[in-house]
């Protein structure tokens, strides 16, 4: 077996050797990673906080938006070289440390990086900002007066999730608003905002001091509150439990956005299960629920399909299978530990029991081979939306009419967030409206659930107004002023 | 008391009987080969797929049948939680059925119940095993329970176990030290010094929590003992999120120094309220100890997806085949993650703490969540 080596961690102004340092240990086949992780002091955490407040003021706050975008552009551009040495690390280590197939790994950068061009950044400022000068200097508003949107000087991220490359989201986000960013790597996937922010520093040196990426154990409230101190914002992703022990070491001045688990699923309707519509976008639903496994928000747990089309729900979960057999050629799922797999089986064996508690009434049954990868279990009654065990096991529930779909969800409005729908365009804003109501924020195509538009809005929230602060001079100020010109008459 | 071991005479009738019968028969052998585990596992396989239908159904989504089913290890095993969905039992519910429940430690809405029509199997395998890794050739001892009673916990099979402990073996002054009211400590603390001072050999059996209640009583009263040699400890099934939560070696080393009974006399039993026999270790000087039960019940570890047997010396889920399960199931699936070693097994823990999911809601957050 092969042993690679990998610092994480970015942090300017502190020599390697005056940090303590930590290692976390991955293994993916053959090839084993250990990545050595930055464990600071308090004291070096407030210095480190100070340094980039400061540097921000000298360097990123200064800078315009467009000017912004075009550094993480040059960036970025780096990343979706194949060539690019930070594009080979990440396609080499990002598999061994998320245990994700390589090629899926691979694909799935590409299309990320992709919406984090110029192009698709500007989009990203113009989704928020109608002006985006705004960001730069005064603007004028039509109420009168003038107004300028300040982001935060020091803007603390928590990062988490096994979706490799993640971090990215709030990093940019952060830079565009011109704050200082310090983020806390996950454990789970230490690597990749580490590239991120030392490949900036290089694309634009004057950026180096602006940002920071630390680590520290889950618990370790020391080194967390020291951070948390010194924040404007804290932006954290997680479980409601550890957003809760965030949010409980944050000052109450101290703006919080928290970003919780999510609960995706997809509805089909029937005039998507024609012959030759029903198979593909069957196809197109396997992608969704291979894509890195289900691990994304914005995953599928659940396709709830009408009944009365040519493909009948349960020859619609028959294709699902098949086609989630076929990407397993190509993309292998990854290797579970047990305690998964355990989780898996047990997720399984307890739809078998309960349909078998039911008898004869209620048809819920595993499609596919025992032991397999993947499965899909179908139901022919309706089911409330609830998690699977992930790691592409999906249940397919059958329901006479897409409006059913509504009453299996909306109890559950704080978990909604994405809903691939395939149907005809009267339907899906009818469709759209109900499941806005219920608490949906990202209305889909199946195929698409796991790569959000760029300029999306996370979990319906508005990813750069959220962070600044906009400050107005008002028309008296304006008009008060003009009296003491030295002009006025 | 009508399942009292000492009317061996066999209350069923029909193929129940007989099964019985054999069961008690092997039992009651001193070994047990290979052969002829197998023979009585698929002839209690054929009995419980003709007597059981949810078992039957549940076989034949696997295609298991007597066709293909060859030896113990090719049973379908049962998940333990169908304990709580099904009702696997052969003979039909009688008024005299005594009914083991699980304690509902994950789903507490929804207990697993184990059928006995009988105990004699339950209790003749329990006393041959408990008089053999327990006793170990004393005849009686002197015995404090830290457990509630048959009388106030009539469907644990625990408290069940812990009775037949006291009546079998226990020597006369035996006594509960938990009530309604919670650990009698100070009577407890009579009874040890009693020991002490008698220099007669004492027994502490219980739950592991309640030993780490006992543990905090005695570090809190300062009180120390050095109970006479032959004393032992035996504690069972974990902490179940009732007591504070104490690794392995600091539970025995703690418990070894309060009480004065070596950690090679502190006994750890491994029983689940869906089979009818339990494991046990030779002590806890080292842990985690080597599990093993006696000739009437097998276990393997298996990969829980695909149900297959894993390589020596890798880590799986615990699969047990007790042929005491005469009623229910032999073969069951538990949640329990092991290793196979020398001897036996190391239990190292339920299967859970799975990895950190990513932004994807993972089913025990959403549980929770949905709970409040």
């Amino acid at each position: 077996m092969t042993t690679l080596h990998a610092v994480a961690g970015y942090l300017p102004g502190l020599a390697q050797a005056d940090v303590k340092w930590q290692t976390l240990v991955f293994n993916s086949g053959t090839t084993g990673l250990t990545v050595a992780v930055p464990v600071l002091r308090r004291e070096q955490m407030t210095a480190l906080a100070l340094r980039v407040r400061q540097a921000t003021q000298v360097h990123l706050k200064t800078m315009r938006v467009s000017a912004i975008v075009a550094v993480v552009d040059r960036a970025v551009a780096r990343l979706l070289d194949p060539d690019d040495p930070y594009r080979q690390q990440a396609d080499q280590l990002l598999p061994i440390i998320s245990g994700y197939d390589a090629e899926m790994v691979r694909l799935g950068l590409t299309a990320f990086f992709k919406t984090f061009r110029a192009p698709q950044l500007h989009r990203f400022v113009a989704e928020d900002f109608a002006n985006p000068k705004l960001l730069d200097e005064f603007q004028p508003r039509t109420k009168g007066g003038a107004a300028r949107a300040f982001g935060p000087d020091l803007l603390v991220h928590s990062w988490a999730g096994n979706v490799p490359a993640l971090p990215l989201w709030s990093l940019v986000c952060g830079l565009l608003v011109k704050a200082g960013n310090i983020g806390k790597l996950p454990s789970a996937e230490p690597l990749f905002a580490s590239l991120f922010a030392r490949l900036l520093a290089e694309v634009h040196p004057p950026l180096a001091d602006c940002m920071a990426v630390v680590w520290w154990k889950g618990g370790d409230t020391d080194q967390a509150s020291a951070l948390y101190a010194q924040a404007d914002t804290v932006l954290a992703y997680g479980s409601n439990a550890s957003l809760e022990e965030v949010r409980r070491q944050l000052p109450v001045t101290t703006r919080f956005l928290p970003y919780g688990h999510k609960l995706g699923f997809g509805i089909v309707g029937k005039a998507a299960l024609d012959t030759q519509r029903g198979p593909a976008t069957a196809r197109l639903a396997a992608w969704d629920v291979t894509r890195y496994d289900q691990q994304g928000c914005y995953s599928p747990h659940v396709f709830y399909v009408e009944r009365g089309g040519a493909v009948s729900p349960h020859e619609f979960a028959q294709y699902l299978a098949s086609e989630l057999c076929n990407l397993q050629m190509r993309f292998p799922v990854r290797a579970l530990v047990l305690e998964d797999a355990a989780a898996i089986a047990g997720w399984r064996q307890s739809i078998e029991l309960q349909s078998m508690a039911l008898g004869a009434e209620s048809i819920s049954e595993p499609i596919g081979v025992d032991g397999a990868a993947s499965c899909v279990v179908y139901a022919d009654r309706p089911q409330t939306l609830a998690p699977t065990a992930l790691s592409r096991n999906i249940l397919v529930v059958a329901v006479d009419a897409l409006d059913q779909v509504i009453a299996q969800v909306q109890m559950h409005k704080d978990f909604l967030q994405t809903a691939g729908v395939a149907t005809s365009p009267a339907e899906l804003f009818r469709l759209a409206a109900l499941l806005g109501a219920a608490g949906v924020t990202r209305i889909t195509a199946i195929g698409s659930m796991t790569s959000p538009e760029a300029g999306w809005h996370h979990d319906g929230r508005f990813n750069l107004l959220d962070l600044v602060r906009m400050v107005e001079i008002e028309q008296s100020a304006e008009s008060a002023a003009d009296a003491m010109a030295p002009y006025a008459d | 008391m009508a399942n009292s071991p000492e009317l061996s005479t066999n209350v069923l009738s029909g193929t129940s009987g007989d099964v019985v019968d054999a069961v008690l028969a092997l039992i009651n052998q001193e070994t047990c080969a290979d052969d002829a585990f197998d023979r009585l596992a698929l002839r209690l396989f054929a009995h419980q797929i003709s007597n059981n239908a949810a078992y039957r159904r549940f076989c034949q989504r696997r295609g298991a049948t007597l066709r293909n089913v060859h030896c113990w290890s090719d049973i379908p095993a049962v998940p333990i939680d169908a304990f709580k969905e099904l009702e696997l039992r052969c003979a039909p519910p009688a008024s005299t059925d005594r009914v083991f429940m699980t304690s509902g430690t994950t789903r507490s809405e929804v207990k697993g119940r184990h059928f006995h029509p009988t105990l004699e199997v339950y209790d003749r395998s329990m006393i041959c095993n408990f008089s053999q890794r327990f006793m170990q050739g004393s005849e009686r001892i002197e015995m404090g329970i830290l457990f509630p009673d048959e009388t106030v916990l009539a469907n644990s099979s625990l408290a069940h176990y812990l009775a037949l402990a006291v009546r079998q073996f226990g020597a006369a002054e035996s006594r509960y030290f938990l009530s309604q009211q919670g650990l009698d400590t100070a009577g407890l603390c009579n009874a040890l010094a009693n020991a002490e001072r008698h220099g007669t050999p004492y027994a502490l059996l219980g739950a592991s929590y309640s030993f780490v209640h006992l543990i905090d009583a005695l570090k809190q009263r300062g009180t120390t003992f050095r109970l006479p040699p032959g004393s032992r400890v035996l504690d069972t099934g974990g902490y179940k999120g009732q007591s504070r939560e104490l690794p392995l070696d600091a539970f025995y080393a703690e418990l070894s120094a309060l009480l004065g009974i070596h950690r090679s006399q502190c006994i750890n039993m491994y029983g689940m309220t869906e089979l009818s026999t339990q494991f046990y270790d030779a002590g806890n000087a080292t842990v985690p100890s080597v599990k093993s039960g006696p000739h009437w019940i097998r276990s393997r570890l298996v990969d829980p997806l695909t149900g297959r047997t894993v390589p020596t010396g890798e880590r799986g889920i615990l699969v047990h085949c007790d042929l005491a399960n005469f009623n229910s199931v032999t073969t069951i699936l538990t949640e329990d993650v092991g290793i196979a070693v020398d001897g036996g097994f190391l239990l190292l823990g339920r299967a859970e703490g799975a990895q950190a999911k990513g932004c994807s809601l993972a089913v025990e957050e959403f549980i929770r969540a949905a709970a409040v």
